[in-house]
């Protein structure tokens, strides 16, 4: 199914969009709490957040694939429901997600911190209730911050090794993305072919890079008051 | 038609008030950190653990007894804050339309003409001057057809200038959009101008409250006069220029105004003018040969104290209350005494227009 770099790229853009795509709602809500929230434990809460960004990646799929095997309680639920992740594309999706997922949260959380929260409280008084004020002043406020941690959290994922060779193993045409096929050809000794992917991986992480940047150092060039 | 029993914890002192009011127009004065924004944030329901009860018109907002506190979204007050707060991201079209959902529209038009937004309806906040800010913020908290308009003073009103003070756009939202209000401000002058009657408040607590005239007297001015804050005089009426003259403020039958001429002196529009209380000369005897236009003949009703070594003297022209700024060595010269005939004198230059 990946046969060729096309096949190859085009995985690899997928599950790296799919991955985001799972994350950007709870990265988004867990951005907002943090960046609102002055309750006890929220450093505790912060640091725990941002550990799969310090953590060898291998050890994060380590615990991925012991969180997933068919002896845990996570694992023997999905399995009841005939749902396979470990060594499928699923798990690759699954490890970008959990590698990306400090990305997010942490660029979003500095957009909605920056938002003034009586600018949230003027809207209640304009008959807005908590929901739609959020969706009205909070969001479009912080838009930036949250598109900044999506593209940071999509290259992120674009990338991933460590987490996903451990829970997806490295299947060509089943689980192998650009990273996994340049440390695959190395191993190979066809060292001309996995500089050429590593060409193709750096393109891509450039264009998302670039919008990244392009889109940050634009942050508030409008909307100071 | 408002009722307030509050009771909030601040960081210095509780804030505790008592009070009712039956008109439409309540001034609440008080020397800074007094408590009278977070008064405004409690009617507008975002200060959370206030108890007691607030009633406007015939809604309960607050009821802590019967349990009832209502969100601000369910308040409609219309809250105007100091500093605007206007959305950053809207322009000032979309800010003002954005409470008005739900048959509100004819709002937004009303709205817009009479704090004369047209001109400024594509730009955004972060182009706007102090004052056109602050009228922005009052339009969309009036477009959103509030029961009360909660107004917090845009900075110290006389700091701010003339072309920027919102008094006037005030007086005709009181007058043609007949909005009741809840004004805070700093300026006896403003407070007389607007309000019907008055809260003085003082570290969490009403010292005053009720009529404007009775409020807005000694107990206020010494308050207020210990921040130095200046006092002025403001009149309301209608331009006129008779046969061969310069332009009059008509503010009664009995009394007029000789005002400056400039390009926006229009006969027949209505305009308010500010007079600064230490700017009026105060004469025992007939006063002739002076330079200043507006001569008036009128009687001592009250000498206040109004800062140190200062004193306030009302002077009752044809019915319209004077407020002199004078020293208390003056007074003690002229022997100013209440029931006195005096002359006031004012040149027209004194008189400012607003707006």
């Amino acid at each position: 199914m990946t046969e060729g770099l096309s096949g190859l790229v085009l995985f690899t853009l997928t599950v790296a969009a799919l991955a985001t795509a799972l994350i950007l709602p709870p990265g988004v809500a867990a951005a907002y709490v943090l960046a609102r929230w002055r309750g006890p434990g929220k450093g505790v809460v912060e640091t725990v957040l941002a550990l799969p960004l310090v953590l060898p990646p291998t050890a994060v799929g380590l615990v991925l694939l012991e969180v997933l095997a068919r002896d845990a309680p996570l694992g023997r639920l999905l399995d009841g429901l005939g749902v396979d992740v470990v060594f499928t594309p699923k798990a690759v999706v699954l490890a970008g997600a959990v590698m990306a997922f400090p990305l997010l949260v942490r660029s979003a959380r500095a957009g909605f911190e920056e938002v003034d929260p009586r600018l949230v409280a003027v809207a209640r008084t304009l008959g807005d209730s908590r929901a739609r004020a959020f969706f009205r002043v909070t969001l479009p406020l912080a838009w930036r911050g949250v598109l900044t941690g999506t593209l940071f959290a999509f290259s992120r994922a674009l990338g991933e090794f460590g987490a996903t060779v451990l829970v997806a193993g490295n299947i060509p045409g089943r689980t192998q993305t650009l990273s996994l096929a340049i440390f695959q050809r190395t191993q190979m000794g066809r060292d001309g072919e996995a500089l050429g992917l590593a060409g193709v991986a750096a393109l891509l992480a450039f264009g998302a890079m670039y919008v990244a940047e392009v889109v940050s150092r634009r942050r508030g060039a409008r909307v100071r008051t | 038609m408002m009722e307030l029993s509050v009771r909030l914890p601040l960081a210095r002192f509780p804030l505790e008030v008592e009070a009712r009011f039956t008109s439409a127009s309540v001034a609440v004065m008080g020397r800074s950190g007094s408590g009278k924004t977070s008064l405004l944030e409690v009617l507008a329901g975002l200060r959370r653990g206030a108890r007691g009860r607030v009633v406007v018109g015939a809604r309960v907002l607050l009821d802590s007894a019967a349990r009832v506190d209502l969100p601000p979204e369910a308040r409609r007050m219309g809250y105007v804050p100091q500093d605007a707060l206007l959305f950053p991201h809207l322009t000032v079209a979309q800010n003002v339309r954005y409470g008005a959902r739900g048959g509100r529209g004819a709002r937004v038009d009303e709205a817009l003409a009479l704090l004369e937004l047209e001109p400024l309806l594509r730009r955004y906040p972060a182009t706007l001057s102090g004052g056109e800010k602050q009228r922005v913020a009052l339009a969309r908290a009036l477009a959103s057809a509030p029961d009360l308009l909660l107004l917090d003073e845009p900075l110290a009103a006389l700091d701010v200038a003339l072309k920027e003070r919102v008094l006037p756009y005030l007086l005709r939202v009181r007058d043609e959009a007949r909005v009741p209000m809840l004004y805070v401000t700093h300026q006896l002058g403003e407070a007389r101008a607007l309000a019907r009657e008055a809260l003085l408040l003082d570290g969490g607590r009403v010292l005053a409250a009720g009529a404007a005239d009775a409020v807005l007297g000694s107990a206020a001015r010494g308050v207020l006069a210990a921040e130095g804050n200046e006092e002025e005089n403001i009149l309301e009426g209608v331009l006129e220029r008779p046969e061969g003259h310069g332009p009059r403020l008509r503010v009664t039958a009995e009394l007029a105004l000789w005002v400056p001429d400039g390009p926006g002196v229009v006969t027949g529009a209505r305009a308010a003018y500010a007079v600064p209380a230490e700017d009026i000369l105060l004469s025992t005897g007939p006063l002739s040969g002076v330079s200043a236009r507006n001569v008036m003949a009128g009687a001592v009703t009250a000498l206040e104290p109004a800062g140190p070594g200062g004193c306030a003297a009302l002077v009752d022209v044809a019915g319209h209350r004077w407020v002199v700024r004078l020293t208390q060595v003056s007074v003690d010269e002229l022997g100013l005494a209440k029931g006195m005939r005096v002359h006031l004198a004012v040149k027209s230059a004194a008189c400012r227009r607003l707006r």
